[in-house]
């Protein structure tokens, strides 16, 4: 009993000693004076920052907006894109009309057009949403499809063999097989959707996280930067964990052996 | 009338090309969009008077040299991650936790490190790039199978063989992975970077377009920024098909091409 307990807080440290290790290290290299402080600020001053911005509603703001972009693009993108992968991997003539876009078009660097969707959207939310559906489609799409077109051909004919009718088919056999090759596809895009947001809101934006980063970097607040990159983190952190627990629990016959977990 | 699967691939791209260029030259489109016939003649204008070379050759200078840092770090810390435990132990809480950062965030943080020219742009391009190197070197070398390793040591080969022989060629496929979504990430950092400021460079470029609305001079810069990053994923693609002839038969990634 005491020798598990004692093995497992072992492990616990052997993870996750990297995180207070670094922050010791952080801390250290301040209070020598070693590193300019302006550039790397005491822990305490990130943590202050943190504190004061939280109660008086500017990091929750921001956030809320970030979040609540990179949501909207990634529910567009995932609706869309699914369905759209399906029927890919279903017709002949859909996928010989739109897989060069999806395969040709995937090395493209999309952010490249990012300028024209400001024209096309206007600079607000509008266009940031429509990027991040552009970003997030396609490994949706090229992910999805992929798992689609790898469902084994047996497993259909067995379900025609017991008589089942093509809807029933589709529900009961190709969408739970396909199901892996689409949480691959949005375990991608989650991050990318954020992604995209922050680094669109800082291209040009007045409100959001990317706006308050690029902001507090031009008044040398680095304080403000590193405590919007922690809370950054630790959205991004829990959304991913919230998408893996989804996807174990409706796929619950194969664990994704992949995925870093703790 | 039964149309080719190779001519049904071109319907899609040349039918709104045509619509495109049609609606642009009956001024139904809006002034920021130019039919593709004068983001050609833009195109012509600045490749002839160089300046889309030097811009094109500053961008390209700083996202080969990023990425090649990025991904030589990244392969290395990666693939030492997935061999030695404790080193696992040390960056897997960091990089997952970052990894849903945008690495354009620390960009303020790279500009004070070093400065405000070429350098910081590699840097946070080389920054980027190794997380997806990481994570995917790090899977690689935890996958290559024990039974492997085994039956090359049983039959006495020394360990540089080892690594030469099997370790090498079996997870050559996911570090080709990995170093595509490294180099998509180093063209997307250094494009935000350029954009957000820098001297020289095809952001710049498109950003002075815009700023003369000049929009064919725009879609010239952005074009040549999007046909780079597609041709160095083709010829990284091309390399990766010769390093691993035969590997790739079978699998998922000919669909892909």
């Amino acid at each position: 009993m005491m020798a598990q307990m004692a093995t497992r807080i072992l492990r616990g440290v052997e993870r996750w000693y990297s995180i207070p290790l670094l922050l010791l290290l952080w801390q250290a290299a301040v209070g020598s004076g070693l590193v300019e402080s302006r550039l790397l600020p005491s822990l305490l001053r990130v943590w202050t920052v943190l504190v004061k911005d939280t109660a008086n509603g500017v990091l929750p703001y921001h956030t809320a907006i970030t979040l609540g972009r990179a949501a909207t693009g990634f529910a567009l993108a995932a609706i869309a894109g699914v369905p759209f992968a399906a029927a890919m991997a279903r017709s002949t003539v859909i996928r010989n009309l739109f897989e060069p876009i999806f395969f040709f078009g995937y090395p493209v660097p999309k952010i490249a057009f990012f300028p024209v969707f400001t024209y096309i959207f206007g600079i607000g939310s509008p266009s940031k949403i429509a990027f991040a559906f552009l970003e997030c489609i396609y490994p949706i799409v090229v992910t999805a499809y992929l798992g689609f077109r790898a469902i084994p051909q047996l497993l259909i004919w067995a379900g025609e063999n017991m008589g089942a009718r093509p809807a029933t088919i589709i529900r009961r056999v190709v969408f739970p097989a396909a199901m892996p090759g689409i949480f691959t596809g949005l375990r991608i895009a989650l991050p990318v959707s954020i992604i995209v947001i922050v680094l669109t809101e800082m291209i040009g934006d007045s409100k959001g996280l990317g706006y308050y980063i690029a902001v507090s970097g031009t008044r040398f607040e680095y304080a403000n930067v590193y405590a919007a990159i922690l809370v950054i983190g630790m959205c991004g952190f829990v959304l991913d964990r919230a998408l893996l627990s989804v996807r174990d629990k409706s796929v619950y016959w194969e664990r994704d052996e992949e995925a870093i977990r703790f | 009338m039964k149309i080719s699967a190779a001519a049904q691939h071109w319907i899609v791209p040349v039918a709104l090309l045509v619509a495109w260029e049609v609606c642009g030259d009956t001024a139904l489109l809006p002034r920021y969009l130019p039919p593709p016939s004068q983001i050609l003649a833009a195109l012509h204008e600045v490749a002839a008077d160089g300046e889309l070379l030097q811009a094109a050759s500053i961008s390209l200078y700083r996202v080969v040299l990023g990425f090649a840092l990025g991904t030589g770090v990244g392969m290395f810390v990666g693939l030492a991650a997935g061999l030695v435990p404790s080193i696992r132990h040390l960056f897997d809480p960091l990089v997952s936790f970052l990894y849903a950062v945008p690495k354009i965030a620390f960009l303020p943080i790279f500009l004070l490190l070093f400065g405000l020219g070429q350098e910081s742009k590699i840097a946070i391009t080389a920054f980027s790039c190794s997380f997806p190197v990481f994570i995917a070197s790090r899977h690689a070398a935890l996958s290559v199978g024990k039974h492997l390793v085994w039956a090359a040591r049983n039959m006495g080969a020394r360990g540089s063989t080892i690594f030469f022989r099997v370790f090498v060629p079996t997870t050559a496929p996911q570090l080709f992975s990995g170093a595509r979504i490294g180099l998509a990430n180093s063209f997307v950092i250094l494009f935000a970077a350029e954009l957000i400021g820098s001297r020289g460079g095809l952001g710049v470029l498109i950003s002075e377009g815009e700023d003369a609305a000049r929009f064919d001079l725009m879609f010239a810069g952005i074009i040549t920024f999007a046909v780079l990053g597609f041709a160095a994923d083709r010829i990284l693609m091309t390399i990766r098909r010769h390093v691993l002839r035969g590997q790739i038969i079978g699998t998922a990634e000919q669909l892909v091409r």
